[in-house]
């Protein structure tokens, strides 16, 4: 009982830290970005150059902050920018810079699969249970990433404006708040966040080119579920990620791979809003 | 009261191919205030929509005091000076007072500044800063309205029909307000309204709206005012 | 009413016309398929080989138009249909062995298997209130499940290496290539002739604008249902010959990245031009294997930049450039002239019998009450209407005047009360079904499909009542006389021709006007008809309407701030105010009424 607990709580976590930047270009922008993939990729990547340079891991981390930000920011500008007036062309548009992406890591590394350092390994004992220790980190910074969010959106004045933009922006705009600049903010962070993402589930996870794909659909399903709300995502993360975790374990780990996303197109029919309470 | 801190010039705007507003012109002086009458589906708040830069402007040209706001985008213009009091969906419902507050404040404005504004108008927003917005009465949400919109201390005030289901207590609460703060600034206002009461309290000067067109306009002080609305904008 | 003008709009040329079309297709397809024919003898075995497959891969990216560029309705999930068929063949060859019969008994069961997947996610996808987005995360679930499946089938479906060494119809590279490509060319004349048809471009009309074609009267979950199941069993198909030809079926063919992969080559080729994603997969598909082997990432990489450029630059596709740049290498030498065939005969609709009672009322709505949570928007709306008569709703901005008539068109957007047309209660039914029973309503902006002429406009309105060719354009659009009235009174009669989105703002919404009465509705809801229209549109439609109540016997009910127009045509006036009916009389008693001056004027003197 206690590894399959421990299971839930983590997995959770890790769709938390996966799917957050992904909600947060969607509450802003109401653009689903398919580019997440290739720039959890690109994280992915960030951690095997540390571990191929030598570096301590943990600094793969903060490098893909940068290169995934850098890499959004570049997107918002030439690409995305057009297509806030089109959200389905967004989508693939977006699905393309992915494809971008994957062919220039190929291009640059190979297609085969690499592996980075993990910053932690190891096991702890939870009562009497060994269990993976980078996976409790993980949860760790999960909680820190979900409350660092929401300090950000709560108390800052980005924050604020960020806010804003997501209720009601044509509001926001009147008052004087430059939203393509909100915007343009907000898409180089997600796209950091992703990277992060990528970076922290190497040790889970091969490198490859494609690494992106499978999360991406996670990440992409809990959204739709989640609303704009970092609270509605924790719970979405819990219930959906619980979900796949039962499933694997008494079904087998193949109809686990479905559930996440089987289980939110049933919710999001039943109730179109998914667990945001508007 | 010379200068004209907002020139409307020929202005013809509209959704889409419908064009709402035609060739209309409009001057409002620094200190002035001017009400725009009309019925329902006569483009008021188009005009006002126009303006703020909402909508595409046709033709025409729009200014304030020197300097042409045509094209600029709704935050340009707002950070020009333009306050913009929409009829509908004016608040976000979800923050509370003082986030509504905040985020409208830039520049030199000061949040110390606009607590002072708001102790002077409506004293008792100050006990209320941590309020979630949606939670204030309707009443309550109008005043909270005009307080952000005098806190950026603008130069030009656009009022969208603020007095809809308002008391009377509170509608001649609000004119006495924004009287006082024209006198204290120097403010240039300019209000759409049906209510006929309340725009003879508080603006100096009307414009009649005709489907888009200026079809009349008055001095509000003028004996014939309550007569002339009157029979503009009812049956 | 003489029709006679009406009638000879292009009567002239319609004998001529309906068959020259056909002719050119025929030709068309003629060419193209000796061209099949004689392919193979000019080319090596490896390019024969790629095309085979280039060719199934076209007729998906076919499927995946027909669904994407005309019905709107963008799916990541068609590869999993090419697995259905394709997984189908695989098993019962796998297992049963080679035979005629069999390969007959795969098909149809792939076909079987997809159109029964298919049927599930309609089922989720167009159901009442799903969004176009939550469409496409359906059709993007699919594939995910299906490869799961597929997956955790072990060593039955072959789980991740799929299954292969499976006997299958044994014919030459040569025969195969015959083979597809004169299904490939049939499949493309079809569709070519499906979608140029008037039925066809009904899923235009659903694309630009669903809510318009329900009020209209048409059921359009049930039109993108069978269309979406028809292009499943196309996939299955395609799924068959695939399998049948590379004796190779592996989990990839159902992926989400395939799905993708079809799209791709659609955006690339032109979405909606049907030639555009044909080619287009062609070219790509076998340009993709030749380049493939010398610069395999490089090639795909510029595939992902092009494809990106197109979406955001040139989201029609290329195939529209090529054909404009032609057009425009012609204009030179030759006049461009107006497309032929697409006039259109205006005649008279048949009278239909009514079977109405024109003795009682034609509109009762008793204790209507509407609320958004705890907000009361309608509360105890009670009145009646009779046929021949027109009544205004007016109120302020927020009275529920807008609402109301959505409360009448569509049954289940009131909380409360009951609403009868013509004697029948229209319960909790939707749009289309309340069309059924006479509702017309036209929308305050006006509401036409802006791509389509003014022509298919009207056939589309009448859609519901005269069934629209399949195959081909009919030429044909039978109006009742109502309808007639407003196209010619307006002058819309001379612009037949004109896409709707370059009508005048007056003509569209005298468009939509005809739209409406071609319905042969009992009661008409007009909201706002006269917003935006300037002084001599108004008195015409507002001589247009007098006439029609008196003439039709309809019962109209209009919303309208244009307090003058509704002085001058109304028979009697219902206030609203706050939710509520505040009053319900002639226009004198409205005009006198202190009430109401209180109501429009604000409270308080």
């Amino acid at each position: 009982m206690v590894p399959v607990l421990l299971d839930i709580i983590t997995t959770a976590a890790i769709l938390y830290i996966v799917s957050s930047g992904l909600l947060l270009v969607f509450g802003v922008m109401k653009l689903i970005n398919f580019a997440h993939g290739g720039l959890l990729t690109i994280g992915g990547y960030a951690a095997v150059i540390a571990t191929a340079l030598g570096l301590n891991p943990w600094i793969g981390i903060p490098l893909a902050a940068v290169f995934g930000g850098i890499v959004g920011f570049g997107m918002e500008r030439v690409v995305v920018r057009s297509l806030y007036n089109r959200p389905l062309d967004a989508i693939l548009a977006t699905w393309g810079l992915s494809i971008i992406i994957g062919q220039a890591i190929t291009l640059v590394f190979d297609r085969g699969v690499h592996f980075a350092e993990p910053p932690i390994r190891g096991v702890i004992s939870i009562l009497g249970e060994p269990y993976s220790t980078y996976r409790l980190v993980l949860t760790a910074l999960a909680l820190l990433l979900g409350l660092g969010l929401t300090a950000a959106l709560r108390g800052t004045s980005l924050g604020l404006s960020t806010r804003a933009v997501i209720m009601n922006e044509d509001l926001a705009r009147g008052l004087g708040i430059n939203s393509g600049l909100v915007r343009s903010i907000t898409f180089t962070l997600g796209s950091g966040l992703a990277a992060v993402a990528g970076a922290l589930i190497t040790p889970l996870s091969s490198v490859d080119p494609n690494m992106g794909v499978a999360w991406l659909i996670s990440a992409f399903m809990l959204v739709l579920v989640s609303g704009s709300s970092l609270y509605s995502l924790a719970f979405a993360s819990v219930v959906l990620g619980g979900a796949q975790v039962i499933v694997s374990n008494y079904f087998g780990s193949v109809l686990g791979g479905m559930t996440i996303a089987a289980l939110a197109a049933v919710i999001l029919r039943i109730r179109p809003q998914g667990f945001s309470y508007e | 009261m010379t200068e004209a801190v907002l020139t409307v010039n020929g202005l013809s705007s509209g959704y889409g191919q419908a064009t709402v507003i035609r060739n209309l012109d409009l001057q409002i002086a620094s200190g002035e205030i001017v009400a725009v009458v009309g019925k329902n589906g006569m483009g008021k708040s188009t005009l006002l929509k126009s303006i703020m830069g909402y909508l595409p402007k046709f033709s025409g040209s729009v200014a304030m005091a020197q300097h042409p706001i045509g094209d600029s985008r709704p935050h340009e213009i707002a950070r020009l000076g333009v306050a913009y009091v929409p009829q509908e969906k004016a608040l976000f419902q979800d923050l509370t007072v003082e986030e509504n507050i905040r985020l409208s404040l830039r520049g030199s404005v000061s949040w110390n500044d606009a607590k002072e504004t708001m102790g002077r108008c409506f004293p008792f927003l100050l006990r209320r800063l941590q309020q979630k917005a949606g939670t204030l009465s309707g009443g309550e949400q109008k005043m909270l309205l005009m307080a952000r919109s005098l806190a950026v201390e603008a130069k030009v005030l656009l009022i969208d029909e603020i007095t809809e289901g308002l008391q009377p207590s509170i509608i001649s609460n609000l004119v006495k307000i924004i009287k006082t703060e024209r006198d204290r600034s120097g403010l240039g206002v300019l209000l759409v309204e049906q209510n006929i009461p309340f725009t003879r309290a508080v603006s100096d000067r009307y414009v009649l709206l005709d489907k888009g067109e200026i079809s009349g306009s008055g001095n509000t002080r003028d004996p014939d005012t309550h007569e002339k609305i009157a029979a503009h904008i009812s049956l | 009413m003489s029709d006679a003008n009406v009638k000879e709009l292009g009567s002239s040329s319609i004998q001529r016309l309906q068959v020259r079309p056909l002719t050119k297709v025929v030709f068309a397809a003629s060419i193209v398929l000796i061209g099949v024919g004689a392919a193979p003898f000019f080319m090596d075995a490896y390019s024969v080989n790629v095309l085979v497959r280039s060719m199934i891969y076209a007729a998906m990216a076919l499927s995946v138009d027909i669904l994407w560029g005309y019905l709107g309705v963008l799916t990541f999930g068609q590869s999993a249909f090419f697995a259905a068929g394709a997984y189908a063949t695989a098993l019962v060859f796998t297992y049963g062995g080679f035979s005629p019969e069999y390969a007959f008994a795969a098909v149809l069961i792939g076909m079987a298997v997809a159109v029964a997947l298919a049927g599930l996610v309609a089922f989720l996808a167009f159901w009442h209130g799903a969004s176009a987005l939550y469409a496409s995360v359906i059709t993007l679930v699919l594939p995910i499940v299906v490869t799961q499946l597929l997956f955790s089938g072990g060593t039955y479906t072959g789980s991740s290496s799929g299954l292969t060494g499976f006997d299958t119809i044994p014919l030459s590279t040569e025969a195969w290539f015959w083979a597809v490509g004169v299904w490939l060319v049939v499949l493309t004349t079809g569709a070519w002739m499906y979608t140029r048809s008037d039925a066809g471009r009904l899923l235009i009309a659903i694309r630009e604008n669903e809510q318009r074609c329900k009020y209209l009267g048409l059921n359009t979950s049930k039109i993108k249902a069978l269309v979406f199941l028809i292009c499943a069993a196309i996939g299955a198909i395609a799924g068959w010959i695939y399998a049948n030809y590379t004796m190779v079926v592996a989990p990839e063919i159902a992926g989400f990245t395939f799905g993708t992969e079809l799209l791709i080559w659609v955006a690339l080729g032109g979405r909606g031009t049907l030639f555009g994603p044909v080619i287009g997969t062609i070219i790509i598909d076998y340009a993709s294997a030749h380049l493939q082997g010398d610069f395999p990432f490089v090639w795909k990489l510029v595939i992902g930049i092009v494809f990106v450029s197109v979406i955001v630059a040139l989201p029609r596709g290329i195939l529209p450039l090529v054909s404009n740049a032609a057009n425009w290498l012609r204009g030179r030498t030759r006049k461009a002239q107006p497309e032929q065939y697409s006039q259109l005969q205006l005649c008279k609709a048949p009278r239909i019998e009514r079977n109405i009672v024109v003795a009682g009322p034609a509109l009762v709505v008793s204790g209507v009450e509407k609320r958004f949570g705890s907000l009361e928007v309608l509360s105890g709306i009670d009145f009646e209407a009779t046929y021949g008569e027109i009544v205004s709703l007016v109120g302020p901005n927020g009275a529920g005047k807008t609402t109301l008539m959505t409360c009448i068109a569509d049954g289940s957007k009131r909380s409360g009360g009951t609403i009868s047309i013509g004697g029948q209660d229209i319960a909790h039914r939707p749009p289309e079904e309340c069309v059924r029973l006479g509702v017309g309503r036209k929308f305050q902006m006006a509401n036409v499909f802006d791509t389509l002429t003014v022509g298919e406009c009207l056939q589309i309105a009448r859609a519901r009542l005269d069934p629209l060719s399949k195959w081909k354009k009919s030429g044909v659009c039978q109006l009742p006389p109502s309808a007639l009235h407003v196209v010619r009174a307006t002058g819309l009669h001379s612009d037949l021709d004109v896409p709707a989105q370059l009508l005048s703002h007056g003509k569209k919404q005298a468009l939509e006007l005809a739209m409406v009465l071609a319905l042969e509705p009992k009661v008409i809801l007009l909201d706002e008809p006269t917003a935006g229209l300037t002084k001599t549109e108004r008195t015409l439609i507002g001589t247009i309407l007098t006439e029609l109540a008196t003439t039709e016997q309809l019962c109209i009910l209009l919303v309208e701030h244009d307090l003058d127009f509704v002085r001058d045509i109304s028979s009697r006036v219902i206030v609203l105010h706050q939710g509520r009916i505040v009053l319900n009389g002639s226009v004198d008693e409205v005009v006198n009424s202190e009430l109401v001056k209180t109501v429009y004027a604000g409270s308080g003197h």
